[in-house]
C-alpha cells in the first residue's frame, strides 16, 4: 500500500507535470461545464424532471445565501462564487464514489501510480481555493471600508493617537492609552485570525478528504467485501458536509466583510 | 519549502489549477447563474401575473354573475308585470266583447220583435179586410134576395165601406 501526501505526476508536458488530481479536476470542470450548456439549452417555461431537480437545488441554494447575507442584491453578486465553490467541492468529492477507480493504475517512471485521485485530496486546489476566498474576503473588506479604513482595522492606532493628542492638550489620561495598546493589539490578532483562516479552511477540506481516501484504501486492503460500505456512507456524508461547510464559511466570511461598517 | 513540496505545492500547479476554476467560475457565471437568475425571475413574474390575472377573472366572474342574477331577476318582475297587464287587457277585453255580443243580441232581438210586430199588424190587417169582404159577399147576397132597389144598394155598399 503507498499513500502519497502530495498528488502523483501522471506525464509531462513539456516540464509541466500533469498531477492525476489536476487531470481529474478538468475533467471535472468540463463535465460540469457540458452540464451547464446542456441545462441553458434545454431551459423551458415548464420544466422537465432534470430542469425541475436542478432549479430546486439551484433556488434552494440561492434563497439559502439570500437568508445568510439579507439583501437581494448583495446576494447576486457573492452567490456565484459560492455555488461554484459548493457545486466544484460537491462534484469532485462525490466522483470519489464512481466504481472501479482505485483499480487504474499508471507507469510511470515514478512507480506504478493511481491514475484517479480525490480532487480535493490535492492540497494544492484547496490552497488554491481558499486563497481566492480569502483573497476575495478582503477585496470585500477594501471596497467596504475603502484602504485607509481597511489598515486601520488591522493596525488600530486610533487609540493611542487619540491620547497623545490629549496629552499635548495637557489632559493626560493613562486609561485612553491602555485602551489604545489594546486596540493596536486586538487588530494585530485579526491580522493572525485572518492567516489561520487560510490554514483551517483549507485544512478541513483537505484533511477530510484525505482521510477519507486513506481510510477507504486501508479499509479495502484489510477487508475488500462489506467492511468498507459503512465507512463509504459516512465518506458520502462527509463529500456533502465538506462542500457545504467550505461554501458556507465563505459565504459567512464575506458577508462578515461586508458588514463590517454596520457593525462598528 | 519541504513542506510545500510534500503536499505537492508549486507555482505552476497552482497557475494551472487558477486558471481553470476561474474559467470554470466564469463561464459558469456569464452562462449558467446570470441566464438562469433571469430566466426564473422572468418565469415567477409570469406567475405572479397569472395569478393576479386569474383572480381579476375570478372577480369578474363573480361580477357577471351577480349582474345575471340580477338581470334574471329584473327580467322576471317585467315578465310578471306583461303577464298580469295582459290578464287585465284580456279581462277587459273580453268584458267588452260580451257587451258588444249582448248588445248586437238585442238589437237583432228588437228589430225581430219590431218585424213581427209589423208582420202581425199586417196579418190583422188583412184578417180584417178578408173579413169585410166576406161579410160583404154575405151580406150581397143576402141582401140581393131582399132589396132589388138601387138605393139600398148603394147605402149597403156604404156602410161596407165605412166597415173597411
Amino acid at each position: 500500500m503507498n499513500i502519497s501526501l502530495a498528488p502523483e505526476i501522471l506525464f509531462y508536458i513539456g516540464k509541466f507535470g500533469v498531477s492525476n488530481a489536476m487531470l481529474w479536476s478538468f475533467v471535472l470542470s468540463l463535465v460540469i461545464l457540458i452540464f451547464t450548456f446542456f441545462i441553458r439549452r434545454n431551459l423551458k417555461p415548464v420544466p422537465g424532471r432534470i430542469q425541475a431537480a436542478v432549479e430546486i437545488f439551484f433556488e434552494g441554494a440561492y434563497d439559502f445565501t439570500r437568508s445568510v447575507v439579507g439583501d437581494d442584491r448583495k446576494t447576486k453578486k457573492i452567490f456565484p462564487l459560492v455555488f461554484t465553490l459548493f457545486i466544484f467541492i460537491l462534484a469532485a468529492n462525490m466522483a470519489t464514489f464512481i466504481p472501479g477507480q482505485s483499480a487504474l493504475t499508471l507507469q510511470t517512471e515514478d512507480g506504478v501510480v493511481p491514475v484517479f485521485r480525490a480532487i480535493m485530496s490535492d492540497y494544492g486546489l484547496v490552497f488554491l481555493l481558499t486563497i481566492i476566498v480569502v483573497i476575495s474576503t478582503q477585496i470585500v473588506a477594501i471596497a467596504i471600508n475603502g484602504p485607509f479604513g481597511y489598515v486601520g482595522k488591522y493596525f488600530n492606532v486610533k487609540g493611542i493617537a487619540s491620547f497623545f493628542k490629549l496629552a499635548v492638550k495637557g489632559e493626560f489620561k493613562p486609561g485612553l492609552l491602555a485602551q489604545g495598546f489594546l486596540d493596536l493589539f486586538l487588530g494585530l490578532m485579526d491580522v493572525v485570525g485572518e492567516i489561520a483562516k487560510i490554514v483551517s479552511l483549507s485544512f478541513r477540506l483537505f484533511g477530510n478528504m484525505f482521510a477519507g481516501e486513506v481510510l477507504t484504501a486501508v479499509m479495502m486492503f484489510l477487508a475488500p467485501f462489506f467492511v468498507p460500505l459503512p465507512f463509504m456512507f459516512l465518506g458520502i456524508l462527509t463529500a456533502v458536509v465538506q462542500a457545504f461547510v467550505f461554501s458556507v464559511l465563505t459565504l459567512i466570511f464575506i458577508t462578515m466583510a461586508s458588514e463590517t461598517q454596520a457593525v462598528e | 519549502m519541504e513542506l510545500f513540496n510534500a503536499l505537492g505545492l508549486n507555482v505552476k500547479t497552482l497557475l494551472a489549477q487558477l486558471i481553470n476554476f476561474a474559467v470554470l467560475f466564469f463561464v459558469l457565471y456569464r452562462f449558467g447563474y446570470r441566464p438562469m437568475l433571469k430566466f426564473l425571475d422572468e418565469r415567477k413574474e409570469k406567475i405572479e401575473k397569472g395569478i393576479t390575472d386569474a383572480e381579476k377573472a375570478q372577480e369578474k366572474l363573480i361580477q357577471m354573475t351577480e349582474d345575471e342574477k340580477n338581470i334574471i331577476k329584473e327580467a322576471r318582475k317585467e315578465a310578471l308585470v306583461m303577464i298580469e297587464k295582459a290578464k287585465n287587457d284580456a279581462g277587459e277585453k273580453r268584458n267588452d266583447i260580451l257587451k258588444k255580443a249582448k248588445e248586437e243580441i238585442g238589437k237583432v232581438i228588437d228589430i225581430e220583435k219590431a218585424k213581427m210586430q209589423i208582420e202581425k199588424a199586417e196579418t190583422l190587417k188583412e184578417i180584417k179586410r178578408e173579413a169585410a169582404e166576406l161579410i160583404i159577399v154575405a151580406m150581397e147576397k143576402v141582401l140581393e134576395a131582399r132589396l132589388g132597389d138601387k138605393n139600398d144598394k148603394e147605402l149597403i155598399k156604404k156602410i161596407v165601406k165605412d166597415l173597411q
